[in-house]
């Protein structure tokens, strides 16, 4: 048994099985990134084959320009308040779900719904619930004698807008996955507390909440990434990040700046300072997460 | 009778604090219901009203509007809705099938052997890990250039490539995890009885692995269903994906909210209908094996 397992680990066949998977993420993202790091130091733009280099020019201006700022701080304005309210409403709804009741079975399967709409869907859909004319959630607020909210049109709720629409999306894998943690808690230590005395909260404070740590983690690891390329929303269902800017996310300005405005050469810049940007937000966390994986 | 409800009965106090609890849990339940509901209750509806009633808050069918199948058997008909909903069908098995492929070599490498020069097994999987935070943005746009240099732009091929790449980091961990926990029993007899790597990989370790391929390929193609980004980037007319496709909707049809409807339901059931056939393998592909269902 020995020698076979040594047999594995010498075996050079391995390299034989890796490169394939390797090589292609090597050829089809590694590549084409460090061939954009060649163009946002040019003056390259889309379909014109000549370009010359300009230096750090790219890589100053953004921070000359206040669509840059606004882009900025509207993506990090949105991670900082979705990620906490997915992680508080997930980790609710999976304490809830975590108790015996009837149904519970179903209702599992229905919260899930929402992992599998693709957020362009949604934005579709949000047309018609976030109608201001009537319809959707205001025709039910003007039933109820209430004041219509201005879901598409007005900078402030806009911003409500996506923070509801993002939570709508992503609380369900927030749930899913704490769900699982809780479940994965043995029986025997909580048992164990309950007879030593432990109220529901120290029980949650020194049990729960130390056992699903890595869970939580790695919970707030994806929500973080993923709400750091927040697009589809603000792109589609505000018209391409409005009203205005105000819902201008990071990936909006840069599909703006590269795809309508042409400057690949300042896109690419600003595409590797946002990278930059997430690797120093995730990095620490990422870091953590790892150890969950190797 | 379950434990809690055991322990329950010995004190009333926490008899009446259960009952307590289990009215605020059912009421919290039932608000998060809703929420979540609401969004494909509302659109379900729009799509079988006559297009007068869309803009009213009318929600019970029968009682208070007439449905209609109108819109349904208008759009069913139309011919371009096939088309975006074939080429999502065609990338969505195309990109995972490959992402899967070469993912489970990588999974099943990382698995079974050891890299000790150069990097260790633990650095190969940080790599495909620290894949997952670049911004699809930021691959974009050097991505888009490259497939105008090889002419393939509107192809479905330039869409498959990026959506393998892109998602094959999952493969590789959520398959590894998979290897890792069969019996390497099997492999090292064939290997005494003198089977190749190459045959015992085919052989024994896919087939022995298969629920959890099977659960990665269709988490894979619902990611591949679902993404906009490359897909929007890459493809405007021959090659569009449903969502790409739906996103020119809203300027195309305006406020005609029951087809707006019945194409955003249109796009979001194939993804809705494969995941409950996954469910227990769900956590572990969406967190890329790191957390167990």
């Amino acid at each position: 048994m020995v020698k076979g397992v040594k047999a594995m680990v010498r075996d050079r066949v391995k390299f034989l099985f890796i490169l394939p998977p390797v090589l292609y993420i090597l050829t089809l993202v590694v590549f084409p990134l460090g061939s954009a790091i060649i163009t946002s130091f040019t003056n390259a733009r889309f379909g014109s084959v000549e370009s010359s280099f300009v230096g750090l020019r790219n890589y100053i201006a953004p921070f000359d320009d206040y669509r840059f700022y606004n882009s900025v701080y509207v993506t990090l304005f949105f991670v900082s308040v979705i990620v906490p309210i997915e992680i508080g409403l997930g980790l609710v709804l999976a304490l809830l779900m975590n108790r015996n009741f009837k149904g519970r079975n179903i209702l599992r399967v229905i919260f899930m719904i929402p992992l599998f709409v693709s957020p362009i869907a949604f934005a579709l859909m949000g047309q018609v619930i976030f109608y201001e004319g009537g319809g959707g959630i205001n025709g039910i607020l003007k039933d109820l004698g209430l004041p219509v909210v201005r879901w598409r049109s007005h900078p402030q709720t806009a911003i409500f807008t996506v923070v509801l629409a993002d939570v709508w999306m992503w609380t369900p894998f927030v749930f899913l996955i704490v769900l699982a943690g809780l479940q994965s808690i043995p029986k025997e230590l909580i048992e164990a507390a309950k007879v030593d005395g432990a109220s529901g909260i120290q029980l949650f404070r020194r049990i729960t909440l130390p056992m699903l740590t890595p869970v939580i983690l790695t919970v707030l690891f994806f929500r973080i990434v993923d709400t750091l390329r927040l697009f589809e929303i603000p792109f589609t269902l505000l018209g391409g990040g409005g009203p205005g800017i105000t819902t201008e996310t990071l990936t909006v300005y840069i599909y703006k700046a590269g795809f309508r405005g042409f400057f690949f050469g300042q896109a690419a810049a600003m595409s590797f300072i946002y990278l930059v940007l997430v690797s120093l937000i995730v990095g620490v966390l990422l870091y953590r997460v790892r150890k969950y994986y190797v | 009778m379950s434990d809690n409800q055991k322990r329950g009965a010995r004190v009333t106090s926490k008899r009446v604090n259960s009952f307590v609890a289990d009215i605020v849990t059912y009421l919290l339940i039932a608000v998060f219901s809703i929420f979540f509901l609401f969004p494909i209750y509302w659109t379900f509806i729009t799509s079988i009203k006559v297009s007068a009633d869309t803009f009213t808050s009318k929600f019970i069918p029968f009682i208070q509007f007439e449905p209609t199948l109108k819109g349904w058997i208008e759009q069913l008909q139309a011919a371009e809705n096939y088309k975006a909903l074939l080429n999502s069908t065609i990338i969505g098995l195309a990109s995972a099938a490959l992402a899967t492929f070469l993912g489970s070599m990588a999974g099943y490498t990382l698995a079974r052997f050891e890299f000790r020069r150069f990097f260790k097994n633990s650095d190969i999987i940080s790599w495909f890990l620290s894949l997952r935070i670049m911004p699809p943005i930021a691959l974009a746009l050097p991505f888009y250039a490259l497939m105008l240099y090889f002419g393939i732009i509107d192809t479905l091929p330039a869409v498959i490539l990026i959506h393998t790449a892109f998602f094959m980091p999952y493969a590789v961990l959520v398959t590894r995890d998979a290897f890792k926990s069969l019996p390497k029993e099997f492999e090292e007899s064939a290997l005494v009885d003198g089977s190749s790597r190459i045959q015992i990989f085919f052989k024994i370790a896919l087939p022995l692995a298969a629920p959890a391929l099977v659960a990665t390929y269709i988490i894979i193609f619902a990611f591949s269903w679902n993404e906009f980004l490359f897909a929007y980037v890459l493809t405007n007319k021959a090659a569009v994906t449903m969502p790409v496709y739906i996103a020119g909707t809203v300027t195309t049809v305006g406020v005609l909210f029951d087809v707006l409807s019945v194409r955003a339901i249109l796009t979001i059931l194939p993804p809705i209908l494969l995941g409950f056939i996954i469910q227990r393998y769900l956590i572990s592909g969406l967190t890329m094996g790191a957390v167990k269902g």
